[in-house]
């Protein structure tokens, strides 16, 4: 199966709308699973997608741009992974896509920021002129920078880059799939290391333990877990504070 | 006493909007949502400042340095808004913003990355991978509640208390104590996510001769089983662990880290750890 020009456009228009909604209102359109499953439905093959796009999801969780920190793309990885996915027959060979293409497009991500601080340089120009319909459009065209970050990659990957990448992913040595994977598997490491660094995680040590026994040791599931958190949360909170937090 | 049935001006409900649909549209790494806060709140002042002048310098002050998480935020802007109808005091309004700024990013951040999308993702991805299109849908509500919803709630917050929100948040310790109980409800999820997400397994193995019935044999000993009986997901564990070490104990950037990860990845498999 081939991507039609018609596809590589509507899926480049896709990658601008999520990310620009993602910054106003953020509707978290870029996040894997929604991203994958809407790129499946426009190529063709909306489980692909789904697939695709909730295998990334879980591969991102923790991930997250504290204070605009740049973390690996997993919408624009989750747009081309699905797309190559369903071109190749392939979930496997899509989430190696998908997640290289993450890694890949974190230079962009910099890029893109950096070059919006044009728009705010000129609009310190026009408020001091009391243009204030200029001033608007450098807040509207803020947004560009971003959306064409994503929008063009998405487009010449799938327009010109996809022989290629089928070229590619037919010859590319079992060694390399595999460290992909490898990678794919290891990379959540990253996200939880950032999020416990993101709190003072030697105080509340004990309760990382308590989630792992709970998991590791008596198999609970994800709600069972949460429900015992919310449990803990209140009961520290109601001895901790004496009168005044009870 | 704060009027908590305070209607919203024509011009707080078009800062509001132009707040929930474009805010970080010109996030830039120099001031990074200074540029939206300001044009967002500008239709509030264009009716309360009298002269050209007087409208200039109230916009330049709102072009200073801002960034929080943007639904906490829109209790900061809503408060911006209703102070700025009143005419307050510059500085009151600056230092608002700055004071606030920080601690709610912080609780914005907990509730978001550390509690709500951790669980939701993991609940959703779970569903997906079983081809269960609710999965997705959960997704899309996800963001349409921290997207639209709650940027709509919480600018009706910070609009009716005005400068009360620093005190309401302060004094009573409310802030400190919402951040805590998330971030030890995240804490406790995270535990069991980091072995459940986590899935690797070291393919090590080694041979053992072993004397059975008198004779050698050799014994192939895989070092996952002997991991598993010591500490189950002892890898996942030792990952995390390693990788937060390089970036607290170490210094090293994210990307730095990412580099390490992706060279252990290929690495291991290739030399057959994993």
């Amino acid at each position: 199966m081939q991507i039609s020009i018609g596809v590589a456009l509507a899926l480049a228009i896709w990658a601008y709308i999520g990310i620009v909604l993602n910054l106003a209102p953020g509707l978290a359109w870029t996040e894997p699973l929604i991203s994958g499953t809407i790129t499946g439905l426009i190529v063709g093959d909306a489980a692909v997608g789904l697939s695709v796009g909730a295998s990334l999801t879980l591969m991102s969780l923790g991930m997250h741009t504290f204070g605009g920190a740049t973390i690996p793309d997993f919408f624009v990885g989750s747009i081309l992974g699905t797309a190559f996915g369903i071109v190749t027959g392939s979930v496997e060979t899509g989430l190696a896509i998908g997640m290289s293409v993450a890694l890949l497009m974190m230079q962009l991500d910099v890029f893109g920021r950096g070059v919006n601080t044009v728009f705010i340089h000129a609009a310190d120009k026009y408020v001091e002129d009391a243009n204030w319909g200029r001033v608007t459009l450098m807040h509207i065209l803020g947004h560009m920078p971003w959306g064409l970050t994503r929008a063009i990659p998405v487009f010449l990957a799938l327009w010109l880059g996809q022989d290629a990448v089928i070229a590619f992913t037919n010859w590319v040595p079992q060694w390399f799939m595999d460290g992909i994977r490898t990678v794919g598997a290891i990379l959540p490491a990253l996200g939880f290391a950032l999020l416990l660094g993101q709190m003072a995680i030697r105080k509340y040590l004990p309760f990382l333990i308590i989630g792992y026994v709970l998991f590791a040791y008596l198999g609970m599931s994800v709600i069972g877990i949460s429900i015992v958190a919310v449990a803990i949360a209140v009961l520290y909170m109601q001895l901790k504070g004496g009168a005044e937090n009870a | 006493m704060p009027n908590n049935k305070k209607k919203l001006s024509p011009e707080a409900r078009r800062a509001m909007w132009r707040y929930i649909w474009t805010f970080q549209w010109s996030w830039n790494y120099e001031r990074m949502q200074a540029l939206g806060f300001a044009w967002s709140i500008f239709p509030v002042l264009e009716k309360v400042k009298k002269s050209k002048d007087e409208l200039i310098a109230a916009m330049q002050r709102h072009l200073g340095f801002f960034n929080t998480h943007p639904p906490m935020g829109a209790a900061i802007f809503g408060a911006a808004v209703a102070l700025e109808e009143e005419g307050a005091d510059p500085d009151v309004i600056d230092s608002l913003k700055v004071g606030l700024m920080g601690p709610f990013a912080g609780i914005g951040d907990t509730l978001f990355a550390i509690l709500t999308r951790p669980i939701i993702g993991t609940f959703a991805a779970a569903l997906a991978l079983q081809g269960n299109m609710f999965g997705f849908w959960l997704m899309v509500a996800f963001g349409l509640f921290w997207g639209l919803l709650s940027k709509y709630l919480l600018f009706h917050v910070g609009y009716r208390q005005g400068i009360n929100v620093v005190s309401e948040v302060s004094e009573a310790g409310l802030l400190g104590r919402i951040t805590e109980m998330a971030t030890i409800m995240g804490v406790t999820v995270i535990g069991g996510f980091i072995p459940s997400i986590l899935r690797v397994q070291t393919a090590l193995k080694f041979t053992q001769e072993v004397e059975i019935d008198g004779q050698i044999q050799q014994k192939v000993v895989m070092v996952q089983d002997t991991l598993d009986q010591i500490l189950p997901y002892a890898v996942p564990i030792g990952l995390v662990a390693f990788t937060y070490w390089l970036i607290k104990g170490r210094q090293w950037k994210p990307i730095q880290a990412l580099g390490a990860l992706v060279v252990i990845g290929f690495v291991g498999s290739l030399i057959g750890i994993f």
